[in-house]
């Protein structure tokens, strides 16, 4: 039921009519009037369970006066003396934005968005206030979720399946005439270009037999 | 083919190239990554939140509405709706803090509407939806009365306020509005021209109670608020008690639907009570002075409800008001543990079918409330939880078995000399306690009923340390033993007669003198706090796992200025504390610990702050004898109270150690920290015209008394937060002239050389410390700031912030870091560059939709984890989680794969099982070719 309302609520643009009454005007002191801001708190579409207006509430200046939702939605912020005052919507579920609104010593109420950084700056936004959500809070980490690719680069998996690659297709290329071929030229050509010492020593030393021995071997697996 | 091989080699190297990008990126990644989040599914695991809504002002039973509740308005200026089979809170509206939000009246719950009177001048009304909680209509009284606020009575009748305001040596005005609307109704003037400053007035509706005089020619006065015409109707204090009554007499409005007060005479000693009506009928019958009364009516038939307390027993007696005829069906007695001198509050004595059963909600003088059905406890709220003023953290004490093990090793003093231990006996012992082990193992398996043991089974030390006992003190002298777990209440304990300190706002003082670590010994906590009557110290000893009282209340005879836990132990581990009294004497608590005290006294120094004049002195002990410790005054500041007012004193957590001496800078220098224990950060905020809007921030040395650094800020007014920690200070503050909330923070730096690499000495260290500074704005309010810690430190510091909207924030430090380079080049490792405003991620609220109203404190604790904190939130709400600001590094994570690593080490053994034999198989082949 109340989500059926504030749906209603949320298409069809409600006209506020803005009365800024001033309490206690028959006081000598004018400057000690107080003033009422008003507004209204729009749910998130879907997100509008019920007893979203339990929830939340609207302060302004961090906790120094506070305003309660009506069941529609509408707020006001009673005993406001003339300043500046940040609006906020406290909802645990829904991000909305914060406001600036502003009553001259006259009563006249200006809005406009909060900017902390630059502060003489004025976008202005209008009164009475309609807060609307931004995004809903999403206080949460997404856990990660099974993939394969996250599978498969895994390093222990890597460290599984290259020696396991190495083992399988090395043979293989090994087996194939041409690359053989290759290799060794590839394999001379490194050994003559590179003298490096251990291997001079070694081919100095073993070096013919180890070719006749491949040799015997390559002969071998030939058959 | 060879190009593939090319390529394949190419393939691998720009894999371990690839590996090394991944490993640097995964650094900065975890540089950088800084939000540490909870996933949905822990969600309550490993965090806990308890609702409060605080001592009850106003309560009534909603017998209206489908759904039966309770109502309560409480001195936290909380609205709430309680369900009244389970006590569970149905709905809950938190109203402005302080004075702002004090609700001074609440009614109409019978017809079916809730009102209430909430605020200073002008007071707010808002009516409220009884069944949701909704705010149905708001308005403010336009009535502006600043001084007379307190004076004014109010009533609530059939949508109807009447703002009831006596007006000194004339008349009683009544002013009448339209509940929902506000609309002015009438205005009126009863005339009671009796009335002035002194006068003492009840409201017994439609009547106004004023008793004039205070001898035996006191006259009691009654204005009927709502008749113009009438004149008062007097009645004498005789014609109630008869004579022979002694003054001071004291009015009493009772509690009830009904017209009816109460006068209390000879000191307190009787009452006797009045029906308020056309003719005022007094009832000759003498009622116990400390006796609560209530009137409920059923069936049109007024009874009075009597409740006593004696000796743990609570008495609700009954009778018929006019005949003073006992209804033994309604009088009950109960005994409970969580009533201690209870006044009925509400009662509702519907009439069933069965007869009638009564219904009493009763306040304690403890904050518990209960609610009591036919002698029987339904539920009991412990209230005074929303009102903490203290609070430690204390490691549980160790299994049964492993105190045996304990045992077994308890003579390892003697090992050391010359081997003259026994080893026979030793050898016995090993053998019993494992046969010892063995039978208790034996017994679970058996699933025989295990021994009865003097502890909960559940209470012990975990392995890392995480599950702990909180120990509570709140302001109504209660303290509390809740475990970490589930947030059980484990224990209470009611300290009768004590109050806070009053020069420090009320602050109740709790050292742990005694940690579970030393097994025989029991583990001790101590309280300090005031005496109710006397305002002279007292000091409580009781063991905090299981809430025995050690030594009692012990009375100091003396008034407590300053307090110090000493470092060093005596010979049963016991810290003993100083105690610094107003005439600057020390005394030592336990008495016993004062030759330890003694022992070290020359190294010992003492520092006071005065808040009403504003004195900061520093003394030392370094005069005392062996007998005696005698304080010598060696500083003394003057920030003087004209300009300036002294609200915050912080010095550093006691706990804490400093794992990292320096900051590494970019050259490969070390920067290093100034790290003073005695460096204690002073906060004034400025009073009067021209200094208003002004903050001192001063670092003093408070052994020394040397002043390290000072800053003010103009334009600037609280609340100010502040968090000393390690070598720097983070505030937080709100900036008039911008309009925001800033966080500043300070950090500290000897330079390029350490002063003295082994031991800081404030005495011999002169040379000031280079202070860093750089200031932040927060785009949010804050309520209260924590810094994190950890065991040995090595963990990098978070800040911990309640915001005003409810969330709490891990704020890690490096955000509000001052050397964050404003220049985007100079780069530094692990310093993000400076930008002014700190963003809050959602994903560092580390209370995400659970929000805790009302901060009044957070507590922070090491666990047995280096990587992780303990936080404890307290105000209105109680919040309990932990937080990890390194991450926890040091335990596997939650979600790690056992599977994955046991599959791939099973296939891992089978596929080098089967190549092998797959390799001989060649082998073979090859061999037979």
């Amino acid at each position: 039921m109340i989500m059926y309302k504030s749906a209603i609520f949320l298409f069809f643009i409600i006209v506020s009519t803005s009365n800024k009454y001033v309490i206690a005007e028959n006081d000598e002191d004018t400057s000690t009037d107080l003033y009422v801001i008003e507004g209204k708190v729009f749910p998130w579409e879907n997100g509008a369970s019920n007893g979203w207006q339990l929830m939340t509430h609207v302060m302004a200046n961090g906790g120094e006066h506070y305003g309660f939702l009506r069941e529609d939605g509408t707020f006001i912020i009673s005993n406001v003396p003339s300043g500046s005052y940040i609006i906020e919507v406290v909802n645990p579920n829904c991000v909305y934005e914060p406001v600036r609104v502003e009553i001259n010593s006259k009563g006249k109420f200006r809005a406009r968005k909060v900017n902390l950084i630059q502060t003489s700056q004025v976008i202005q936004v209008p009164y009475p206030l309609k807060m609307r959500p931004l995004t809903p809070f999403r206080y949460f980490q997404v856990r990660e979720q099974w993939r394969v690719t996250d599978f498969l680069f895994n390093p222990m998996v890597l460290m599984m399946i290259l020696p396991l690659l190495l083992i399988m297709i090395i043979p293989k290329i090994m087996n194939d005439p041409e690359t053989r071929k290759e290799m060794e030229q590839l394999n001379n050509f490194t050994n003559y270009n590179m003298p490096e010492m251990s291997e001079v020593i070694t081919s100095f030393l073993s070096g013919g037999e180890k070719q006749k021995s491949k040799a015997v071997k390559a002969a071998k697996k030939r058959q | 083919m060879a190009p593939f091989v090319r390529s394949f080699r190419g393939n691998i190297h720009r894999f371990l190239i690839d590996v090394q990008i991944l490993q640097y990126l995964i650094i900065l990644v975890g540089l950088f990554n800084l939000s540490l989040c909870l996933y949905e599914d822990q969600v309550g695991k490993f965090d806990w939140k308890q609702n409060y809504v605080g001592k009850i002002k106003f309560a009534s039973f909603d017998t209206v509405s489908a759904a039966k509740k309770i109502i309560v308005a409480t001195e936290e200026n909380v609205i709430a709706a309680l369900n009244l089979k389970s006590g569970q809170i149905l709905w809950r509206r938190v109203l402005e803090k302080g004075y702002g939000g004090q609700i001074r009246a609440l009614g109409g719950v019978t017809d079916g509407d809730l009102v209430s009177v909430s605020g200073g001048v002008p007071a707010i009304v808002r009516a409220w939806d009884l069944a949701t909680g909704h705010i149905l209509h708001e308005w403010p009284i336009a009535e502006q009365n600043h001084d007379r606020i307190k004076d004014v009575k109010w009533h609530i009748k059939d949508g109807t306020l009447h703002h009831i305001l006596p007006i000194y040596n004339s008349a009683v005005e009544v002013t009448s509005y339209d509940s929902k609307t506000g609309d002015k109704l009438k205005t009126r003037r009863v005339s009671a021209p009796f009335i002035t400053q002194e006068t003492e007035c009840v409201l017994a509706a439609p009547y106004l109670a004023c008793l004039k005089g205070d001898s035996s020619l006191a006259v009691l006065l009654l204005v009927h608020l709502f008749d113009t015409h009438s004149q008062p109707q007097s009645v004498t204090i005789n014609t109630i008690f008869g004579a022979g009554a002694q003054g001071p007499y004291h009015l009493e409005s009772i509690l009830g639907e009904e017209p009816i007060i109460s006068i209390s005479a000879d000191n307190n000693q009787r009452k006797r009570i009045l029906l308020v009506g056309e003719v005022p009928v007094p009832i000759q019958r003498d009622i116990v002075g400390d006796a609560a009364l209530y009137v409920v009516s059923i069936d049109n038939e007024k009874i009075l409800l009597e409740t006593t307390y004696k000796n743990g027993v609570t008495e609700i007696v009954a009778s018929e008001l006019l005949t003073s005829k006992p209804m033994p069906n309604i009088s009950t007695s109960v005994t409970h543990n969580s009533l201690l001198s209870p006044t009925i509050i509400a009662s509702v004595c519907p009439r069933q079918t069965k007869g009638v059963t009564c219904r009493h909600l009763l306040a304690s003088e403890d904050h518990s409330v209960a609610l009591l059905q036919h002698n029987k406890l339904i539920w009991a709220r412990e209230e005074a939880l929303a009102n903490i003023v203290a609070v430690e953290i204390i490691e549980l004490p160790m299994s049964d078995r492993d105190q045996e093990i304990e045992t077994e090793f308890d003579q390892k003093e003697s090992i050391d000399v010359d081997s003259s231990w026994d080893v026979l006996s030793m050898m016995f012992r090993r053998i019993g306690s494992q046969l010892k082990q063995a039978k208790t193992f034996l017994q679970s398996i058996l699933s025989l009923t295990p021994q009865q043991s003097n502890q909960r089974m559940d209470l012990v030390r975990d392995k890392f340390g995480l599950h702990k006992m909180i120990v509570l003190v709140t302001s109504a002298g209660k303290l509390y033993g809740i475990e970490t777990r589930k947030g059980e209440i484990i224990w209470q304990l009611r300290v009768r007669g004590i109050r806070g300190f009053s020069k420090r706002s009320d602050a109740i003082i709790l050292y742990v003198q005694r940690g579970s670590r030393h097994f025989p010994y029991p583990p001790q906590c101590v309280l300090l706090a005031e005496d109710k009557q006397t305002g002279e110290g007292i000091v409580y000893t009781f063991n905090p796992i299981t809430g025995q009282p050690l030594d009692g209340l012990v009375k100091l005879g003396y008034r407590i200025k300053q307090s110090m836990l000493l470092h060093v132990t005596t010979d049963d581990f016991l810290r003993g504390i100083l105690i610094f009294d107003i005439r600057d004497k020390v005394h030592v608590y336990p008495k016993g610990a004062t030759a330890i005290a003694a022992s070290i006294a020359k190294n010992t120094y003492i520092f006071t702050a005065d808040q009403t004049t504003g004195i900061l002195s520093g003394y030392s002990l370094s005069y005392s004898t062996s007998q005696e410790l005698i304080s010598h005054k060696v500083w003394e500041l003057l920030l003087s109270p004209k300009n300036q007012r002294i609200t915050h004193v912080v010095s550093k957590n006691p706990i804490e150690r400093v794992h990292s001496q320096g900051r590494v800078l970019s050259d490969r220098s070390v920067l290093y920290k100034y790290i003073n224990p005695n460096l204690v950060t002073i906060v004034t905020e400025g009073v009067g015209h021209t200094h208003k809007n002004t903050l001192n921030l001063y670092l003093l040395d408070v052994v020394s008394g040397a002043m390290i650094f000072s800053i003010m800020h103009k334009r600037v007014r609280g609340p100010v937060h502040v968090v000393h920690s390690e070598n720097w200070i983070v505030y937080s503050y709100f900036n008039e002239k911008s309009r925001r909330t800033e966080i500043a923070s300070l950090e500290l730096y000897e330079g390029k050389i350490q002063s003295n690499t082994t031991v800081f000495s404030s005495l011999t260290t002169t040379k000031l410390p280079i202070v860093e500074r750089q200031a932040f704005i927060f785009p949010a309010a804050i309520e209260s700031m924590r810094e994190t810690i950890t065991e040995k430190g090595i963990t990098s510091k978070h800040i911990i912030v309640a915001l005003a909207n409810g969330g709490i924030l891990e704020l890690p430090w490096m955000m509000v870091d001052p050397r964050r380079p404003i220049n985007p080049e100079v780069r530094e490792e692990g310093v993000i560059p400076y930008m002014p405003e700190i963003p809050i991620h959602m994903d560092a609220i580390i209370n995400y939709n659970q929000s805790v109203f009302r901060v009044s404190g957070i507590h922070t604790s090491p666990s047995g984890l280096e990587s992780t904190c303990l936080v404890f939130v307290h105000g209105l709400d109680l919040f309990y989680t932990r937080v990890a600001p390194s991450k926890t590094f040091d335990v596997l994570k939650e979600d790690f794969d056992y599977y994955l690593i046991v599959i791939v080490l099973a296939a891992l053994l089978i596929s080098s099982y089967i190549t092998k034999k797959l390799a001989s198989q060649k082998a073979q082949k090859q061999a037979w070719k």
